[in-house]
C-alpha cells in the first residue's frame, strides 16, 4: 500500500507544477483555500487523484476538512484506498 | 443603445439596494454606477478608443463587473479571458481577435496599475480590428471547433434583446438574490447582465464547497442558484441539516444533469433542479421552469420568443435541434462571417441532438459538436490538438470529450506517434502550454485517426451527453 508521505510528495509536485503560481510557496501544510485554491483547481486536483490513484473522491469527502492542506488530502486518499475492497 | 443604460436604470430605481456582495464587501447599485464611471474615466485618460477590443482576465469579483460596464461605457468591446489561460493562450487570443489592450488582476510585461489590483496593458495588434460598423459589446473567443472562425460577436442591442427574452421564463426580479459560483469569464450575459438589469442582488460565492456555500445561501437568503451539475453534486452530499428554504429556482446548466445528482439534490433539499439550454450564439432559449420535478431530464420548453424544431428526425423523433429567436449572435470574427450568411433561413443549427415530447419539452440526447464541457467550462479540442501536435514525438492527435460521471466530460486524446513517448511526458508538455483543465485526462496511442472523406479533416465522434 502506498505511503501517505509519498502521496503528499506527489500532490505537492502536482500542485506546484499545475495549480499554484510561483508566488505561492506551497508546502504540505499550506492552507490551500486561503491561497487561491478555487473551483478550477478543485476539478484539476480531483482528476489528478483519479488518474494517479484510481480513486474518485466522493462528494461527501470534498469539504473544508479534506481540502485544508496537502496532508489532509493525502490522509483521505490513504483512508479510502484502505477501505476499498481488494480487486477481484 | 449601450448596456450601461440597463445598470443606470436599476440604479435610478434602487440606488441603495445591494447589487453585488463579495465576502464582506457590498456595493449598492449607486455605488456600482459610480465605480463604473470612475474606471471609465481612467480608461479614457489612457486613450482607449471606441471600438477597441479589450481582453479581461480577472477572477469573479465586483471589479470584474465594474470593469466590464466601464469598457462598455467607453464603447470598447469586452473579450473575456479565463484566468486559467496560460501566457501562450492569452497571446493567441490577443493576436487572433486583435486586442488593443488587456486588463488583468496580475501585473504583466509592460502593464501599468489601473486601480487597486487592476493592471492595464496596451497591446499593438498587427492591424486594427474591423468591427464592420457594429456596436460591438462582447466577443467570446472560441477556438473554432464548429467552424473556422474564432470569435462570437455580440452587439449591445443583441445582448439587450437576448437578456429580455431570457428572463421571460426565469422571471428574475429585484426581489431575487442570486447565489453565483460559475466563472464570469465563461458566463456573464444572460446571467450577470440580466440580474443587474432587473435590480437583483448577486452574491459571489467565495468557494464551491458545500458548507460555506450553504451558509452563504442562508445568510443572504438566496432565492436563485445558477450552477453546474458538479456544484450541485457537492451540495447534494452535504450531511449537515442546513436548509435552502429561501431558494425558489435552482438552474443547472453547462452539461447534462446526471440522474443521481438530480435525485439526491431533490431528496436533500426538496428543491428540484431546473435544467437549461444556454449557447453563446443564442442566449438562453430553454429553461425548464414548467416541470423540473417531473421532467428533470428535460431542458424545458422554449421560452416564449423562441421556436425549436427537430430537423431530420429518426423514427423516435430524435434529430438535430434548430432554434430561432431574438438576440442571436451578430457575426463570427476572424474570418468575419455575418449571421445572415450562416443562418439565411433564420434557424440556428445547435449541433445538439434531441427530441420534443408531446407537451413541447426538449430532451437532449447527445451532441454533434465537439466542445468539451468540463464542470462548467467549455474546452475546444482543436486548441489542445494544436499543442500536442507540436511535440516532436507526435505525428497527429485527436482530442474529444469523454463522459465522466462527476464532471460531465473530461479531455481525452488519441495520438499517433512518430516515436515512443510516455503519456506523462505529453501531459507535462500540455501542462506547460495549456490551462490545467485542458491537459488530457487520458491519452491513447493509436495507429491511425479517422478522417472525413471529403475534407481530410479529423472526424470527431458524436459525444453522448453523460
Amino acid at each position: 500500500m502506498i505511503a501517505q508521505t509519498q502521496i503528499q510528495t506527489e500532490l505537492l509536485e502536482f500542485l506546484r507544477a499545475g495549480i499554484f503560481s510561483e508566488q505561492v510557496a506551497v508546502a504540505e501544510d499550506t492552507d490551500l483555500v486561503a491561497n487561491g485554491f478555487d473551483s478550477l483547481s478543485l476539478v484539476a486536483l480531483l482528476q489528478f487523484i483519479e488518474k494517479k490513484y484510481g480513486l474518485w473522491l466522493p462528494e461527501s469527502e470534498i469539504n473544508e476538512a479534506t481540502l485544508k492542506n496537502i496532508r489532509t488530502v493525502a490522509a483521505v486518499i490513504v483512508r479510502l484506498l484502505h477501505e476499498r475492497p481488494p480487486a477481484p | 443603445m449601450n448596456l450601461t443604460e440597463l445598470l443606470d436604470r436599476s440604479a435610478d430605481r434602487w440606488p441603495q439596494k445591494p447589487a453585488l456582495i463579495e465576502g464582506g464587501n457590498t456595493v449598492s447599485y449607486d455605488g456600482l454606477v459610480q465605480q463604473v464611471a470612475d474606471i471609465s474615466l481612467l480608461l479614457q485618460t489612457l486613450e482607449v478608443p471606441p471600438g477597441c477590443r479589450v481582453g479581461l482576465c480577472l477572477p469573479n469579483s465586483i471589479n470584474y463587473v465594474a470593469v466590464t460596464f466601464a469598457l462598455w461605457k467607453i464603447n470598447a468591446g469586452v473579450v473575456p479571458m479565463p484566468t486559467e489561460y496560460t501566457e501562450a493562450e492569452l497571446s493567441s487570443v490577443a493576436e487572433t481577435l486583435r486586442l488593443g489592450a488587456m486588463i488583468s488582476h496580475k501585473p504583466r510585461a509592460g502593464s501599468q496599475p489601473l486601480l487597486g489590483n487592476l493592471f492595464f496593458t496596451r497591446l499593438t495588434p498587427a492591424a486594427p480590428p474591423d468591427n464592420h460598423g457594429l456596436n460591438i459589446a462582447f466577443i467570446r473567443f472560441t477556438s473554432g471547433t464548429t467552424n473556422a472562425s474564432k470569435g462570437v460577436v455580440l452587439t449591445h442591442e443583441t445582448i439587450r434583446d437576448r437578456v429580455a427574452a431570457s428572463n421571460q421564463s426565469l422571471g428574475i426580479t429585484a426581489a431575487d438574490t442570486v447565489m453565483w459560483c460559475l466563472p464570469m469569464s465563461h458566463h456573464f450575459l444572460v446571467t450577470i447582465v440580466l440580474y443587474l438589469g432587473v435590480g437583483a442582488t448577486i452574491v459571489l460565492a467565495r468557494h464551491v464547497l458545500a458548507r460555506p456555500f450553504l451558509e452563504a445561501v442562508s445568510q443572504s437568503k438566496g432565492t436563485v442558484l445558477y450552477a453546474a451539475p458538479f456544484h450541485y453534486a457537492l451540495l447534494a452530499r452535504d450531511n449537515s441539516d442546513a436548509k435552502i428554504s429561501s431558494v425558489r429556482l435552482a438552474v443547472s446548466t453547462t452539461c447534462a444533469l446526471p440522474p443521481d445528482v438530480a435525485e439526491d439534490f431533490f431528496k436533500r433539499f426538496g428543491v428540484p433542479l431546473t435544467q437549461a439550454l444556454g449557447l453563446i450564439e443564442l442566449g438562453l432559449p430553454c429553461v425548464n421552469v414548467d416541470d423540473p420535478a417531473g421532467r428533470w431530464d428535460s431542458v424545458g420548453r422554449p421560452q416564449p420568443d423562441y421556436q425549436i424544431r427537430i430537423r431530420n428526425p429518426d423514427r423516435d423523433g430524435c434529430g438535430e435541434v434548430v432554434i430561432s429567436g431574438p438576440g442571436f449572435f451578430d457575426a463570427y470574427d476572424s474570418p468575419w462571417t455575418p449571421r445572415e450568411k450562416l443562418m439565411p433561413d433564420g434557424w440556428f443549427v445547435t449541433g445538439d441532438l434531441g427530441r420534443l415530447d408531446e407537451k413541447g419539452f426538449l430532451f437532449l440526447v447527445g451532441r454533434k459538436t465537439a466542445v468539451i464541457n468540463l464542470a462548467g467550462r467549455k474546452i475546444f479540442p482543436d486548441e489542445i490538438e494544436a499543442v500536442m501536435n507540436r511535440h516532436p514525438a507526435v505525428r497527429e492527435s485527436r482530442v474529444h470529450g469523454e463522459a465522466h460521471p462527476h464532471l460531465g466530460e473530461v479531455v481525452a486524446a488519441e495520438v499517433v506517434l512518430h516515436h515512443a513517448v510516455a503519456p506523462e511526458v505529453l501531459r507535462d508538455f500540455c501542462r506547460a502550454r495549456l490551462g490545467p483543465d485542458k491537459v488530457p485526462a487520458s491519452i491513447h496511442f493509436v495507429n491511425a485517426i479517422a478522417k472525413t472523406a471529403v475534407t481530410g479533416k479529423i472526424r470527431r465522434p458524436a459525444a453522448v451527453a453523460a
